[in-house]
């Protein structure tokens, strides 16, 4: 069984040279501009917010991590190829990460039923929320502008987010998962430039570890 | 980005003064400074032009404030949301409904609007399009369900929450019930009542097909023209969302094909009560088709 890593690496490989320029184009200026300074950090509060459920409820962030620990992770849509790859090894990491009395809860910027399609396509296990307008992910520090030549190629291959996000303004989330505690503090975090590196499940599982056991010192 | 640089730049759009901006913002004039240079990093030019006696959008800033504005409020709301049931309740929902619209293109989302807030009550005006469109405008309503057409106000963000087909109604010991579905040619030389409330298919059909029917012009909404179909005084041409009970045939009109797009609606660039921006957010995450850019 490969990781998701070495299944992303793959991934990405398989991309043509145009696709992996308007990529590698994106990354650099993010990491140029020092993006990931100013994501939520560990030691910090996750906003206090709730958002549509795949079912059209509003639910609260709050009601999950007051209950244990919960794994938050920001994914752009299922037209992402990553994402893809990342909701299915959270499927299948999910009884692990639920045997150790914690939630996962995917959030996306997707609206128009499309939080629904993929939380069936990936189980129907863990909850995907619709964040419309990309408020949490505002919240979070997590949400950029993709610029114009990345918007082009997403066009190119039909994905027209201004359709799929119900704005115009094509703000998307860079990778990032979170693992918060009881107090929604974070007390582990995964995030990063480059859409196709993601948190490896085994290291959210070894973070929600870590918090599910009592202290030892 | 991150939501204190967005709400710097919000602020200052406002104000267009960066010392009155950083005052509203509770911060020093160098902070909300640098971090605006932040935000103008990362979008990739300036916001701002910054004259002496004079600050004012760059067409970037024009371009990307609705965005960023969008953004900040589905923040807010989101933060409402959570507060729900610690805070004072919003009282109510007012929704306006246009022509033939019916309500249940959004009673999904209301119901998990009630959840939120279990002691909403939530109100529906129907009115035609340009009178719903002022209502919003005045604050007299909170959002609209309207079709889309021309004369919609630019002032308007909408999403489509419904395409509609069109069906005829008719008496259901009608010769044309026998039939599954119908044409322009199976309705040619019979009555068709015509109402200005009714979603406009028989306008439409007309102005498509000429003038190969009778028509009874037809006062009132799309409920009293019912009543007359039952009458047998013509058959209705009416939008599919509707839910038509009772004792009449409804049949699909497939030829020529008749569509209209039901959009929610709501004023751009003002702030928005919890209750209707969470419904907004309900209906967008839900609508089982994509939305329109306005």
């Amino acid at each position: 069984m490969r990781s998701l890593t070495e299944q992303l690496r793959l991934r990405y490989s398989s991309q043509t040279a145009e696709v992996q320029t308007a990529y590698e184009a994106m990354v650099s200026e993010l990491a140029r501009s020092g993006f990931i300074d100013h994501v939520l950090a560990v030691g910090q509060q996750f906003p206090d917010m709730a958002l549509p459920t795949a079912e059209g409820e509003m639910a609260r962030l709050a009601d999950w991590w007051r209950r244990g620990p919960l794994v938050v992770t920001f994914f752009r849509g299922e037209w992402c190829p990553y994402c893809r790859l990342m909701l299915a090894a959270l499927e299948e990491a999910l009884p692990e990460i639920e045997a150790l009395g914690a939630s996962l809860v995917a959030v996306t910027p997707e609206t128009g039923g499309r939080a629904l399609s993929a939380k069936r396509r990936y189980g129907n296990g863990y909850e995907i929320l619709s964040d419309v307008d990309c408020g949490l992910g505002l919240g979070c520090g997590v949400v950029f502008q993709a610029p114009s030549d990345y918007r082009t190629l997403l066009l190119g291959f039909g994905h027209d987010l201004s359709v799929r996000h119900g704005n115009d303004a094509w703000f998307l989330p860079v990778p990032a998962t979170f693992v918060l505690d009881r107090d929604g503090i974070v007390r582990w975090r995964f995030a990063r430039v480059d859409p196709t590196q993601r948190a490896e499940p085994a290291d959210i599982l070894a973070a929600v570890r870590g918090l599910a056991a009592p202290a030892t010192d | 980005m991150e939501l204190s640089q967005v709400r710097y730049f919000i602020t200052l759009c406002g104000t267009l003064n960066f010392t009155r901006a950083a005052e509203a913002c509770n911060v020093t004039q160098p902070a909300l400074t640098r971090a605006i240079q932040r935000l103008e990093d990362e979008l990739g030019g300036p916001l701002l032009y910054r004259e002496r006696n004079l600050t004012q959008l760059t067409e970037l800033g024009r371009a990307t404030r609705p965005h960023l504005e969008a953004m900040l409020d589905a923040a807010e709301a989101a933060r409402q949301a959570a507060r729900a049931s610690a805070g004072p309740e919003p009282a109510s929902l007012r929704i306006g409904l246009g022509p033939a619209i019916a309500a249940s293109h959004v009673a999904s989302a209301i119901r998990g609007l009630v959840r939120l807030y279990p002691e909403i009550s939530v109100h529906f005006e129907e009115a035609d399009t340009p009178s719903l469109a002022e209502a919003m405008l005045a604050d007299r309503i909170d959002c609209a369900l309207l079709a889309d057409g021309p004369g919609l106000p630019e002032r308007l963000n909408r999403w489509k929450v419904a395409d509609e087909g069109c069906v005829a109604v008719l008496p259901a010991e009608h010769p044309l019930a026998g039939k599954t579905k119908l044409t322009v040619d199976d309705l040619a030389n019979h009555t068709l009542l015509v109402g200005e409330r009714c979603g406009g298919f028989a306008h439409r059909l007309r102005a498509a097909c000429g003038e190969r029917f009778v028509q009874r012009q037809c006062g009132g909404s799309w409920v009293q023209m019912l009543d007359l179909v039952r009458a047998g005084l013509g058959l209705a041409l009416l939008p599919d969302g509707l839910t038509i009970g009772g004792d009449v045939a409804v049949r699909p009109l497939v030829e020529p094909p008749l569509n209209r797009t039901i959009l929610l609606t709501l004023v751009a660039g003002r702030p928005h009560g919890a209750a209707a921006a969470n419904l907004v957010k309900l209906c967008r995450a839900r609508a089982a088709v994509a939305a329109t850019a306005p």
